[in-house]
């Protein structure tokens, strides 16, 4: 390992986390429900990190706690510098359907942490990569999903965190602007950017990233090269079945 | 939780950029509500304006009152009331309309409802400018105690904000207290003498009917506009005391559950 992948930017320590649905006075659902439990991660500048796990192992809620949307209930969560911006990659979530592309481009960014300045700057590339042309100016309720989702991704790349957090989202769009995105995508993991991916394909894991962890019922059961993680994980679901 | 204390600056910048978003996500709103309607922006005038008729033509049947004083004296309630009112309401709910927004975006859970706060005080300053005009029209020209209606106007803004924030964080961890709260409302837009003058209400009940802030700004609304007089400073104080602490019970409950209640709700 390199030297600069020494230092753990994000640790984790024994981080537990707990859901507490919401009950009614006649219903027993359970009261606690813990999503992650004696979790320890250690995320390094610059790494790519991929973390693979079957539905419901704790993916989503780790991704959370990292971006900072969720505290945590058990443990510690330290960054080893102030100020570390962490953001989720997600594609059209908070869109006002009433109001036009560039207006959603520019509220949207400012949702990730970008100023409106840094936005209205951007505005152009965004409308050229996003390639929706003078649908760009028009409202967003006239979009496709796939357009809604080229929006968004454009919107997304133009905002640079120091941590990406990537969940299962490679490629997005039609054949063509599939290949334009995963490019993008892949420019990020090229760049000294600390990024984590989910996802529960170990293929894409294997392909992308440096470092995995398996995550299972909430804890890591498996860590180091994305090849024998992978192996493991494969071997775990054949055996499960 | 996260270690790192941010800096006076950082925090700052932080805010700076919160505000940001409340600023251009009320625009949004704004902008976003008009273009529903084919009538578009004229709607923040006409549905106050309509409501008001509707209680003016049914209030004037059953008391038999009728003339201009009594016109303006309705609408200064009614538009208050329904300033309070639905920015309360809309705001409560902000939390969990936004879950999916919230649930994405490291964002402090205040921001939406101070949305919907921001979105209805600008259809509310709409409208109270047109009522001044008309006001004006119907022989209540501006007088020099209208220098109070910024403090008056302030002092709302604080008991809206004050009830609303508390609302959101308890509406969204208990759904109940939303029908538990309108029916409240339901009484204190009978009780706020929006309908009639304070002047009617027993002298052994007078404590109570002022101890209900809403009350007071009207009252305060129609000495200034209507009888050219200052509103009763001392009351008005009251209620802002009042106001103030809704507001640090609400931003109490805003800083504990910031980072919990997304776990503890189900949308």
């Amino acid at each position: 390992m390199s030297d600069f992948l020494m230092t753990p930017l994000i640790s984790l320590k024994n981080v537990g986390l707990c859901y507490r649905p919401l009950r009614t006075i006649f219903s027993r659902t359970k009261k606690e429900i813990w999503a992650l439990r004696g979790l320890n991660l250690q995320i390094y500048e610059g790494e790519k990190l991929g973390v693979i796990g079957r539905n419901g192992c704790g993916k989503s809620t780790l991704m959370r706690i990292l971006a900072g949307i969720y505290g945590i209930d058990e443990g510690k969560v330290r960054f080893s510098r102030p100020n570390v911006h962490v953001e989720l990659l997600s594609l059209g979530v908070g869109f006002e359907g009433n109001l036009t592309g560039a207006e959603n481009a520019v509220l949207n960014g400012m949702l990730m942490g970008k100023s409106r300045a840094h936005m209205l700057e951007r505005l152009d590339r965004i409308k050229t990569f996003s390639g929706l042309g003078e649908f760009f100016d028009y409202p967003v309720y006239t979009y496709s999903s796939g357009m809604n989702l080229r929006l968004g991704f454009s919107v997304a790349m133009e905002t640079d965190p120091d941590v990406l957090l990537i969940d299962e989202v490679l490629g997005v769009g039609d054949e063509a602007f599939m290949a334009k995105s995963e490019t993008a995508i892949r420019e990020k993991f090229t760049s000294d950017r600390t990024v984590v991916m989910i996802s529960h394909d170990a293929a894409v894991i294997k392909r992308m990233c440096q470092r995995a962890v398996w995550l299972e019922n909430g804890c890591i059961v498996a860590e180091g090269d994305p090849g024998k993680v992978a192996e493991q994980y494969h071997h775990a679901l054949a055996g499960g079945q | 939780m996260r270690s790192h204390i941010p800096n006076k600056t950082m925090f700052i910048s932080t805010l700076k950029r919160y505000c940001g978003i409340i600023l251009y996500r009320t625009i949004a709103g704004i902008k976003s509500e008009a273009r529903q309607n084919y009538l578009g922006y004229l709607w923040f005038l006409l549905e106050p304006l309509l409501s008001t008729a509707v209680l003016y033509i049914a209030f004037t049947q059953v008391t038999g009152k009728a003339g201009p004083q009594y016109v303006a004296f309705l609408i200064l309630g009614m538009i208050s009331w329904q300033w309070f009112e639905s920015s309360c309401m809309l705001g409560s709910t902000a939390i969990k309309v936004k879950y999916g927004v919230l649930s994405q975006f490291n964002l402090p859970k205040y921001i939406f409802p101070m949305v919907s706060i921001m979105v209805n005080t600008w259809k509310f300053l709409c409208v109270f400018v047109v009522i001044l005009i008309a006001a004006a029209i119907m022989g209540y020209p501006p007088n020099r105690h209208f220098v109070y209606l910024p403090l008056l106007l302030a002092f709302q803004l604080l008991l809206i904000v004050g009830v609303t924030l508390p609302l959101s964080v308890g509406a969204t961890l208990m759904n109940d207290l939303l029908t538990v709260v309108s029916s409240i409302f339901r009484l204190l837009f009978f009780m706020s003498g929006i309908f009639f003058d304070a002047s009617v209400v027993p002298e052994n009940l007078k404590s109570w009917f002022y101890a209900n802030p809403m009350a007071v700004f009207i009252e305060s609304y129609r000495m200034v506009v209507i009888h050219d007089q200052p509103p009763y400073m001392p009351r008005l104080m009251e209620a802002a005391a009042i106001s103030l602490g809704f507001l640090v019970l609400g931003v109490a409950l805003h800083m504990y559950y910031d980072k919990k209640i997304l776990k503890l709700t189900n949308v």
